[in-house]
């Protein structure tokens, strides 16, 4: 615990994004890792071994976070084509409504940024998105997961995820530009 | 001639949503040729999905730097004391009931 709680919530948090989630994860790791030592057989090393235990909890957090809200998720919230961001009636179906498209010519932060600030920008970020578009985002950018085992996972498919993730980036992506700005 | 050429050019030209949408799914996989092409045409004439497709680029870099900053030599964050408290009372109490 002493030696490898700090890492384990380091792996946690970056992942999860809420402190409290990544602590009660670690928590939930160390005590199914005690339940089932005598099944550690040693053949990895004890970090990796816990590691892939809360790997594990991780996923199952993702999924049940993506059920509690995906029966929300109507058709329209797939449609490519988000209201939040592009004009839906003609002449100009498709463009970005004002205001909402890009306006910087960056998005990277003038001079240097504190490590801590980007962490806690890029948080805040993943905080505001709606909860299901926050665990498909965080799943294959943080966690760097396959498309294919996130479509398992969450029992989507493919066509989904990719809109998910496109809706995901529209926001961050507005977000982080409105952050550096204030 | 001319009519023909605009049925043409306005049956593959793409909006902003099909081309932001793009610039996200070939972050992901590669989207084959003539969806590339279709994309290309539409950075050349509109100068906000060129700055999205920079945004996006810039976005993933921001995420990288992000994912990896925890896993530097000196952990960035430290499980608060209170928890560190709790799950060693539990992994105790585990044990003696084991």
């Amino acid at each position: 615990m002493e030696r490898y709680g700090d890492y384990l919530f380091n792996y946690a948090i970056v992942r999860v994004t809420d402190a409290d989630v990544a602590a009660d994860l670690v928590q939930e790791t160390f005590l199914s890792a005690l339940k089932s030592l005598d099944r550690f057989e040693g053949r990895s090393s004890e970090r990796t071994w816990l590691t892939a235990i809360l790997k594990r909890k991780i996923f199952d957090s993702y999924r049940k976070q993506y059920q509690s809200r995906s029966v929300s998720t109507g058709e329209r919230e797939m449609d490519i084509s988000d209201e939040d961001y592009y004009k839906q009636a003609a002449p100009f179906r498709g463009h970005w409504i004002q205001g909402k498209g890009p306006h910087t010519h960056s998005l990277l932060p003038e001079g240097e940024l504190e490590q801590e600030e980007l962490m806690e920008i890029i948080r805040r970020c993943i905080s505001l998105l709606p909860e299901n578009l926050a665990t498909v985002f965080v799943m294959r950018m943080m966690d760097e997961t396959e498309s294919e085992e996130i479509c398992k996972e969450l029992g989507i498919t493919p066509s989904n995820l990719w809109v998910m993730l496109h809706r995901a980036r529209l926001r961050m992506r507005e977000c982080l530009e409105n952050k550096w700005l204030t | 001639m001319n009519g023909k050429f605009m049925e043409f050019m306005s049956k593959r030209m793409i909006a902003c949503d099909q081309a932001s949408y793009l610039i996200s799914l070939r972050q992901d996989q590669p989207i084959g040729c003539r969806k590339e092409m279709q994309l290309r045409m539409h950075l050349l004439t509109c100068h906000l999905c060129r700055k999205y497709f920079r945004h996006v680029k810039q976005l993933e870099q921001l995420v990288d730097q992000y994912r990896e900053a925890p896993g530097a030599k000196t952990p960035a964050f430290q499980l608060p004391e209170d928890k560190s408290t709790e799950i060693r009372r539990a992994i105790d109490e585990a044990s003696n009931v084991k």
